[in-house]
């Protein structure tokens, strides 16, 4: 029997008449990387916003690490290790890259608020170990300098890798990759993809990523999951996927195939 | 680059400790040296009382709290001269002879024995204000803070609106006077050091001794302090960061693990704290709490001087506050008179509000980051943000709402 | 999934017994007092339909701009102020000018002031909103509060602080009168005058290119940017509309009450809360709402039987748009768009 880290059963959303995601099942073990594709509109970010408790399923149910996390608040599911980026970077785009990550720290911390006002020497130890971590993490996700700029004045490439940074910073055990290379050029793109995989087995998380483009889906993930419609069409190896009638059609249209 | 930096830190914190410093020199001259700059030629007549100091350190007081609710968490408070209320009606009934059915003295300044009424020490008073402030705010808060951003606007003016009705109203609750109604709670105690105090030749009571306004400037001097102080501890903790996170991006910070609710009710409970606390201060030097002193126009007057100043940062809404206040307590009755000398039959003072509005848009329209922006909000207001709300009413689970983020 | 089940099903409860008190209430007063409770439902009438229109203003800038427009109460007190001097020291109308003179004069009036005030609530919108479009979403909400308090001190500056008022230019006779049941002739103008304008109104919205422009740009601003919509034209337009509705509230609550400069911000804040009651953007619920908080009003001032009197009618307006928000931000209709006109 696999591990699985996330269980999802029958996952439905409906917004008025529309079935963005339609009864999907869908389960990650726990230590893959594995990835969401689709055509525009097929549900993925839907999908992961649901995860994350942004959107509340219509019904279904979602198991992570075994606590059902539908009707839990974002920040609930969150602390319990869903640690996310966003297709559209959604930094804090006037505080430093340091703040951003701090932020990311939340509900790892403990300052109260009569213990910030007089920086009782257990906040002032915490925070400075904070800080020392968020600096870390900054370095560890390629960002060895540049920690007090305002997130917002960072090249592009530095906000995805600092989006990600935020998201590691929550400590979480399910990292959700939200078309992380959308933007890159090959290299950067490349060295993406590497730093994914040590990401995975050094700090042994599991990471679900929504990925157009084919060649870090193949590049990088064991198994991915096709949607379209809101319906999941395929799940499978890479290579599997590669040559599945019904996933071609899905993104060449029709005459592609045969 | 870190040593560099931390230079940097610690020289913007001595320019902070000595801006600090000065202030609070001329704060402690000023009551004597007030006298002699009033026969200053020209100037001299823009010079304020002492009196009228006090009334302008406390509204500042105000403006910092609602500083920590529009400023730091970017929740607009329309309402905020509510907690002003709770504050001077708390002072009301623990320090005056409102409830005449008992007689409590716990070591109120300056009261004869056997005075009918609660009379609680107005020191113990002011925290305790703030403390029922506080629960007032989160208990409109809760119901209240999940909505987005300009229904709870509309939601806390109602709030602002509903509390001087209640307390207009309230002095027949059952046959028990809560409030006495219009003519409001009069005389409310005065600060001052007691027994003890008049041992040691300090006055006994603010109110009974000459120098009456010099000590409630310099206590709402240093009241103003404690706010400041506390605001910016607030505002560079990990509860700060979270409000400025909301501030920015609430989908975000809540997929941080930000607790949205808990958060902003935090914000809001702190702003009301200390609008509790200034509100029993002032009820103390007015000598009452009078329902029509908690007018809409106050909510907006303080909203103002934050903007002027600079949504968000602590030394512009101090300079905000100092500057509309003295506006309103005499600046613009020295400006009339000085105009009506001339000959001109024109009184700004009957159009105060008009140019409180015409400041507001003003500013918003030529510099909406305020006289000292903050260092981060500058960007945030010239650029504008992303900040689709995460309780969207409007939208949540409309097509839009998918089609924005799905593709 | 449970816990948030059972917490609609609280909310809901509470909301279904408030409504259940409310309606116990009524019918006990109803069943005391017959004929003055229909007389006190015609004023909850007459002003509800004041409420309305002025409602709609509110409601269709924040359907097109989601911008609360605080300064449209006081753009509907400045209104009524002109009109009054138009009406009075201008055409010189009075109690003893016939009634053809009257007409002709009050339209006139409508007119003229429906035009003005259009103009210039669209000029407060090109002033103080416009450059503010891509600010973030507190900015113009903030401007709006400084602009409505500049308005009403233009309405102090030319009228001070007194009350305004006209003539009895209508009629004081009934049109009704049965048993201790009256309606009068000057509450019936003001529905004379509102229907007409809420058809034409409805029709714009429906049927010219301009209402459809409106729809789609309440809907979505973007895409109708992006199918060939000026957007800042279309945006312009509603304000004209939403001020020629002040101009024509103004009118109408000229001839039932007597204003003065601060009237707008009491006013708009019942009409604001109207239309959130009716739900926010769709304008058959601006209306509908500004009925039910006339009725509440009324009933609220006028019943004997356990009404908390205008002592308390500006918390009860506020609590029900407290309790409207909280439990039902939707409102009644729960529509976002004037598509629901």
């Amino acid at each position: 029997m696999t591990d699985h880290l996330v269980e999802v059963t029958q996952l439905r959303k409906e917004f008025g008449g529309l079935v963005a995601t339609n009864d999907i099942d869908f389960t990650v073990e726990r230590g893959s990387i594995v990835s969401l594709i689709g055509p525009n509109g097929a549900g993925k970010t839907t999908f992961f916003n649901q995860l994350t408790g942004v959107y509340q399923p219509t019904s279904g149910s979602i198991l992570f690490d075994g606590v059902e996390v539908v009707g839990m608040p974002p920040h609930a599911i969150t602390a319990l290790g869903i640690g996310r980026t966003f297709q559209n970077i959604r930094l804090f785009a006037q505080m430093t890259a340091l703040e951003n990550v701090l932020v990311g720290m939340h509900s790892c911390l403990h300052g109260g608020i009569l213990g910030s006002i007089f920086r009782t020497p257990k906040v002032r130890r915490e925070e400075a170990a904070a800080r020392e971590k968020a600096r870390e993490l900054l370095v560890y996700s390629g960002l060895p300098k540049r920690h007090e700029e305002q997130a917002g004045s960072l090249p592009y490439g530095d906000q995805r890798r600092l989006e990600v940074a935020r998201a590691l910073a929550t400590d979480p055990k399910l990292l959700l990759l939200d078309e992380p290379t959308a933007g890159m050029n090959p290299q950067e793109t490349a060295t993406f993809i590497a730093f994914v995989r040590r990401v995975r087995d050094e700090k042994q998380l599991t990471v679900l990523l929504i990925e157009h483009d084919m060649k870090v889906v193949m590049g990088v993930s064991e198994r991915c999951t096709v949607l379209e419609y809101g319906e999941k069409i395929a799940e499978g190896t890479p290579a599997v996927i590669q040559s599945n009638e019904r996933v071609i059609e899905a993104y060449l249209g029709k005459g592609a195939v045969g | 680059m870190t040593g560099l930096r931390h230079r940097a830190w610690s020289a913007a914190g001595n320019r902070n400790t000595v801006a600090v410093v000065v202030l609070l020199v001329l704060a402690l001259i000023y009551p004597t040296i007030v006298g002699s700059l009033q026969l200053v030629p020209v100037i001299g007549d823009f010079v304020p009382k002492t009196d009228s100091m006090v009334v302008m350190v406390v509204f500042t007081t105000m403006a910092i709290g609602l500083n920590m609710v529009v400023g730091y968490a970017g929740l607009l408070d329309l309402g905020y001269v509510a907690f002003y209320a709770v504050g001077a009606y708390t002072a009301g009934w623990f320090a005056s002879q409102q409830f005449s059915q008992v007689s409590i003295d716990f070591g109120a300044a300056g009261i004869p024995d056997g005075l009918p009424g609660i009379h609680i020490s107005m020191w113990l008073v002011l925290p305790v204000a703030g403390a029922l402030t506080m629960l007032a705010g989160t208990a409109i808060g809760i119901p209240t803070l999940r909505l987005r951003g300009d229904y709870l606007a509309i939601v806390t003016l109602g709030f602002g609106e509903i509390v001087p009705q209640v307390v207009r109203n309230a002095d027949n609750v059952y046959g028990f006077d809560l409030t006495h109604g219009t003519f409001g709670i009069t005389p409310i105690d005065s600060l001052g050091f007691g027994a003890v105090g008049a041992a040691l030749g300090l006055p006994e009571s603010f109110r009974q001794s000459s120098d009456r306004a010099q000590w409630y400037f310099w206590f709402a001097v240093v009241i103003l302090l404690i706010t400041v102080f506390c605001s910016v501890r607030l505002r560079d903790s990990r509860l700060g960061r979270a409000w400025i996170a909301i501030r920015e991006d609430e989908t975000a910070a809540a997929a941080m693990g930000v607790p949205l609710m808990r958060t902003k009710t935090w914000a809001y409970a702190i702003g009301a704290f200390f609008g509790g606390v200034a509100g029993a201060f002032y009820a103390s030097f007015k000598g009452g709490a009078f329902p029509a002193d908690f007018y809409f126009n106050i909510s907006v007057f303080l909203l103002c001087m934050v903007i002027l100043g600079g949504v968000g940062s602590v030394w512009g809404v101090i300079l905000g506050g100092m500057l509309l206040s003295y506006l309103n307590v005499e600046g613009l009755a020295n400006i009339g008179s000085t105009i009506q000398a001339t000959g001109l039959a024109f009184d700004p003072t009957k159009y105060q509000f008009g140019i409180y509005g015409s400041i507001i848009v003003l500013m918003m329209l030529f510099r909406p980051a305020g006289l000292i922006p903050e260092r981060r909000h500058r960007v945030e207001m010239e650029e504008g943000v992303h900040d689709t709300p995460f309780y969207d009413v409007q939208r949540e689970g409309t097509l839009t709402d998918r089609d924005g983020s799905d593709d | 999934m449970l816990p948030r089940l059972r917490g609609a099903r609280v909310t809901d409860l509470i909301g279904l017994t408030l409504l259940g008190l409310l309606l116990i209430w009524l019918a006990v007063n109803f069943v005391k007092g017959p004929a003055a409770f229909i007389d006190i439902s015609l004023i909850g009438l007459t002003n509800g339909t004041i409420y309305g229109v002025v409602a709609l203003g509110y409601t269709l800038v924040y359907g097109i701009l989601q911008l609360i427009n605080f300064a449209h109460g006081d753009v509907f007190a400045l209104s009524g102020l002109v009109a009054s001097t138009v009406i009075v020291s201008v055409l010189g109308l009075d109690e003893g000018s016939s009634a053809l003179v009257i007409i002709g004069g009050l339209a006139v009036t409508l007119v003229v002031i429906m035009v003005g005030f259009s103009l210039f609530n669209a000029s407060i919108e090109r002033v103080a909103y416009r450059p503010l479009r891509n600010a973030p979403r507190l900015a113009p909400l903030i401007t709006a509060v400084g602009m409505s308090f500049v308005v009403e001190n233009i309405s102090l500056a030319l009228y001070g602080v007194n009350y305004r008022t006209v003539p009895n230019l209508i009629s004081h006779s009934d049109v009704i009168h049965i048993g201790g049941i009256t309606y009068s002739w000057s509450k019936a103008s003001v529905l004379i005058i509102v229907i007409p304008l809420l058809v034409v109104l409805s029709w714009f919205v429906r049927s010219t290119k301009q209402g459809k422009a409106m729809r789609a740009v309440a809907q979505d601003t973007e895409a109708s940017a992006m199918m060939g919509i000026d957007v800042d034209h279309t945006i312009a337009v509603t304000f004209l509309i939403a001020g020629a509705l002040a101009g024509a509230a103004g009118i109408v609550y000229l001839m039932q009450f007597n204003m003065r400069f601060d009237t707008g911000f009491e006013l708009g804040l019942i009409a604001f809360t109207a239309a959130v009651l009716g739900g926010i953007g769709n304008l058959s619920g601006a209306v509908l709402g500004a009925l039910c908080i006339g009725f509440i009003q009324a009933f609220n001032e006028g019943l004997g039987w356990f009404a908390p009197g205008s002592d308390w009618t500006r918390s009860m307006v506020f609590g029900i748009l407290i309790l409207v928000l909280v439990f039902r931000p939707e409102g009644i209709l729960g529509e976002q768009t004037p598509e629901g006109a």
